[in-house]
């Protein structure tokens, strides 16, 4: 019949997070996929022995153009092609005031023409060399990538360095592209039950701080008003190589690579970067509640959100852990307990930056939140107070170390998930995003054992101060449309 | 700073369109293509008629295991509609050995979750584990697949999910575009059956689960397929030890559809919807025609890659659409092709017109060698990431056992797909994509649309005069 389903949108996002196209790839969303730093597989099955330990190292070669690009070198000759991808340092919580949804609409036009590329030419230029692309607005990236045969690195090198130099754009291409975003935003929200809730809608709940809690997607008339001057400064502004990543991944010759990137994006000018916005938040101290109407949807729903940690911080590790043991996979206790023992609803989703991408792809305040739907008989506050007594519950009978092993066992299981996301895409998006935010992707191999350093008493201290009912925001959702 | 990109900019700006640049320059072609060769696979069959596939892929510690049984929606007679999708998440729900929490935390323990999905013509039973828990995963799924305890005390929890989440599916545009589709065209078979009610959903009982699995399931029917990385004797053992004794259970057996072409326009009324989401197709040829794999390449210049043509032209030029795609949909020894799109509201009728519009194009006149040599570089390369992850491999060789198609059917894909011609991508439009037997659905703002639909119907006529 049909799949599990989910909430509608993320089966969408999962293919396109705000994204410039829905159709990059056949079949499903999230294809699961494997890379290697080693030869070709063996043609039988091989014999080696697996150790529990075994770890899986990924070639880190990272270095710094004289422009201030960020070039991240990550050979594997698994399959013969090649990821390309170019991230840059903007995200939708930083596009100006009264312009929401430009960041998104932006990226649109990075696919509308530049220098040597007209309109539909870059789309049509990767197709017929036998590859797909694609991009999308994050939190703090927008990035473009592309996944090609291995002998047409050069090509797409070329392509994506043009589009870095420089745009040229219409009034006629701007138009159509105010058109289709905002289609996007009415298949994916407008017109869905539950659109955009929760990963559009509780960020703007949650936070107290514009730059994090306004409309990403954009206000229709926000998107009507954008203009060529608007897209001519943002370029200006955010698209320079100092401030973006250039990460190459898959089948190629790492010295043969550095020559084409230094030829094709060396001599593009670095530019002054804006100051950073201030994006904290305060710290909360009232559980706060909301209600939303629909007029869609046919059934009552629940989100809940809690502030993280600071990224990269002992307690962020351990938070990362407690989504584990709370939320991801039907061993959690909030599906034992919302789903297997009271039956209010058949799966519970969620995770930290889950709407958006994953616990490591952000640079800002972030989320832990999760979402049900459930019946008309069933009270918020019912789910609610399941939600609280599966936390006290971990606080009282504390964690220990079996727990977090199983913990840490479900971490590196879906790092490896991660890394395999989309042909191996998904290793070069962390890549990226530990180059733009911590000017080291080689953190890659090293997550493992920053898992491994939280300790039983630092899960308490996380749990206590960070899950605390005053530190959530509750989203129901109530429905309107007729069953 | 970047002075020549402001030049640019301005000059965009002045003389918006018609940009007077310099001589472009072009992009370099690249090196030699590589070799791509399928992975090697390794095959048995149980005593029991079991059959097994290994293909070892990547070097990432992780192995994917799919028990895949040929059990579906298409098995249910007409007073099952949804039978099949209680029996399988029932199944989740414990075996004589485990109950659903011990399952869960099994799973979990070895760093996956099993998920059991049911659809048409398949009830997939998998998982993905590290590496070094490859066996015990078979173990799990094979115990979940033989000794299901369809426990009653679960089954009420079960039907209520299943209800909320047919009702959430209801409420969804594309779905109820969709299944109005598949009622069309597949009236009378289990293909073109609506969503289940809550009334039907209601009416089953643990009794006619475990009917309905004993009716159904067994060896016979079941390929297990494993990829990604793992110790190929010790997989072959656990197989071999978990599987064996199952009862070989009724042969492969699905009843053909037999899909109705009539040209109907069917609209569903979404009152205020800022969109209408429309499907226009008809049946087509199926994997087993050796027409299919052209046809797939005319498909994808048509319709069913960003850069096609009617991509292009209601997204990239008009801007009706986000969202549009054609596929071809194969089910069992039957299929459809159909184009769908969120358009603007007001412009639903256009967008239908610009459809049979680019549809027209190709059969009046073959694309040209460079449009089509582009197309077919596009679907080879999608092939070869088809073949590039244990997802992937899996959904390749369960398609051909499905299908009941030869290995040659991989083998020769790439030379197949590069072997059509410009002519052959015009008489294949001309022959499968006929506007004139298409059934159209739209939902929409009845109000608001149907002026334009009638307008649409009108023109539809004229042409074929």
């Amino acid at each position: 019949m049909l799949k599990t389903i989910l909430l509608p949108q993320k089966l969408r996002l999962a293919c396109s997070a705000f994204g410039f196209s829905t159709m990059l790839l056949l079949g499903a969303c999230s294809q699961k996929t494997i890379s290697s730093a080693t030869p070709t597989p063996p043609t039988t099955p091989e014999t080696a022995a697996f150790s529990p330990k075994t770890t899986y190292q990924i070639p880190v070669d990272y270095y710094t153009l004289d422009n201030g690009l960020k070039v991240v070198l990550s050979p594997d000759k698994t399959t013969p092609i090649v990821t390309v991808a170019a991230y840059y340092n903007i995200g939708f919580r930083n596009e100006p005031k009264d312009r929401t949804g430009f960041a998104h609409l932006f990226e649109h036009m990075m696919f509308q023409g530049s220098q040597n590329l007209g309109k539909m030419e870059f789309i049509q230029l990767i197709q017929k060399n036998g590859g797909v692309l694609n991009g999308s607005t994050r939190f703090d990236f927008t990035n473009y990538f592309e996944i090609v045969p291995a002998n047409k690195l050069e090509t797409i090198l070329w392509a994506e360095a043009d589009r870095m130099r420089g745009l040229n754009i219409t009034q006629e291409n701007l138009k159509n592209q105010q058109e289709v975003v905002k289609n996007e935003v009415k298949v994916n929200v407008l017109n869905q039950p539950y659109g955009g809730f929760p990963w559009l809608d509780m960020p703007q709940y949650a936070n107290k701080n514009w730059f994090n809690a306004h409309n990403f997607y954009g206000d229709l008339k926000d998107l009507d008003a954008a203009n060529l001057d608007d897209v001519k400064s943002f370029f200006k502004t955010f698209y320079s190589p100092n401030n973006a990543a250039l990460i190459v991944s898959g089948d190629f010759d790492p010295t043969q690579a550095k020559t084409w990137v230094k030829q094709y994006f060396g001599a593009i000018p670095s530019a002054d970067l804006p100051a950073k916005v201030d994006l904290t938040e305060p710290r909360q101290e009232k559980e706060q509640r909301f209600v939303k109407d629909d007029k869609l949807a046919t059934k009552p729903a629940l989100a809940f959100a809690y502030h993280m940690p600071d990224r990269n911080t002992p307690e962020y590790y351990a938070m990362g852990l407690l989504d584990q043991i709370l939320i991801q996979g039907n061993d959690s206790r909030l599906y034992q307990a919302l789903v297997q023992e009271k039956g209010y609803t058949g799966s519970v989703s969620g995770g930290i930056n889950s709407g958006l991408g994953n616990m490591f792809n952000y640079n800002g305040p972030m989320l832990w939140d999760g979402n049900l739907i459930h019946d008309n008989n069933v009270t918020a506050d019912s789910i609610i107070a399941v939600i609280d007594r599966e936390i006290k519950k971990l606080e009282t009978s504390g964690i220990d170390q079996a727990l977090l092993d199983l913990a840490i066992v479900k971490m590196r299981s879906s790092f490896y998930d991660q890394i395999s996301q989309l042909y191996g895409f998904g290793k070069a998006d962390l890549l990226a995003s530990f180059a733009l935010f911590d000017n080291n992707p080689a953190r890659i191999n090293t997550l493992e054992s920053e898992f491994r350093k939280v300790t039983p008493e630092l899960m308490q201290k996380t749990l206590r101060e960070y899950l605390r009912p005053t530190n959530r925001t509750i989203l129901t959702v109530n429905p309107l449309a007729k069953s | 700073m970047k002075i020549i990109n402001i030049y640019l900019l301005n000059a965009a700006l002045l003389f918006s369109g018609a940009t007077a640049l310099a001589q472009k320059q072009t992009p370099p072609t690249g090196g030699e293509p590589r070799n791509f060769t399928l992975p090697a696979k390794q095959e048995f069959t149980l005593p029991n008629g079991l059959q097994a596939t290994m293909v070892p892929y990547g070097e990432i510690p992780k192995v994917t295991v799919s028990l895949i049984v040929q059990v579906g929606n298409v098995h249910e007679t007409e007073k099952e509609n949804g039978l099949a999708d209680i029996t399988g998440q029932l199944m989740r729900e414990g075996t004589t050995n485990l109950n659903a929490k011990q399952i869960a935390e099994q799973a979990a323990r070895m760093g996956g979750s099993v998920d059991i999905s049911v659809g048409s013509n398949q009830t997939t039973i998998s998982g993905s584990v590290l590496s070094e828990y490859g066996p015990e995963l078979v173990k799990l799924l094979a115990d979940l697949v033989q000794h299901p305890a369809f426990p009653p005390s679960e089954i009420e929890r079960i039907k209520n999910d299943f209800k909320r989440s047919m009702n959430l599916a209801r409420s969804q545009p594309g779905t109820q575009a969709d299944t109005k589709f598949r009622m069309a065209i597949y009236k009378g078979h289990p293909y073109g059956r609506d969503l289940p009610t809550d009334a039907q959903i209601d009416a089953f009982t643990v009794e006619q689960v475990r009917d309905f699995y004993q009716r159904q399931f067994g060896a016979q029917r079941t390929g297990v397929y494993v990829a990604g990385k793992f110790e190929g004797s010790a997989m072959r053992q656990a197989i071999t030890s978990a599987l064996s004794e199952w009862q070989q259970g009724p042969p492969p057996r699905i009843e053909i559809a037999q899909p109705v072409t009539k040209p109907d326009m069917l609209l569903l009324d979404r009152p205020g919807a800022p969109q209408s989401t429309l499907i226009i197709g008809l049946p087509t040829i199926d994997p087993s025609h050796p027409d299919y794999t052209k046809l797939r390449v005319m498909n994808s210049l048509l319709g069913g890659s960003f850069g096609s043509r009617i991509t292009r032209n209601i997204r990239e030029n008009k801007g009706y659409t986000y969202s549009p795609h054609s596929t071809i949909a194969p089910r069992y020894r039957v299929a459809d092709w159909s184009e769908q799109a969120d358009v603007t509201t007001e412009h639903t009728g256009n967008s239908l017109k610009e459809i049979v519009n680019e549809i027209d194009r190709l059969q009046k006149e073959a694309p040209s060698p460079e449009e089509l040599k582009g197309i077919q570089n596009y679907v080879a390369g999608i092939f070869v990431l088809q073949n590039s992850s244990p997802g992937g491999i899996i959904n390749q060789l369960n398609f051909l056992d499905l299908h009941g198609l030869p290995d040659t059917y991989l083998t020769n894909q790439v030379q197949a797909i590069h072997a059509v011609t410009p002519q052959e991508v015009k008489d294949l439009t001309k022959k499968y994509i006929r506007p004139e037997d298409m059934t159209t659905v739209v939902v929409g703002d009845k109000k608001v649309i149907t002026p334009q639909i009638k307008k649409f119907q009108a023109e539809i006529k004229k042409r074929a005069l």
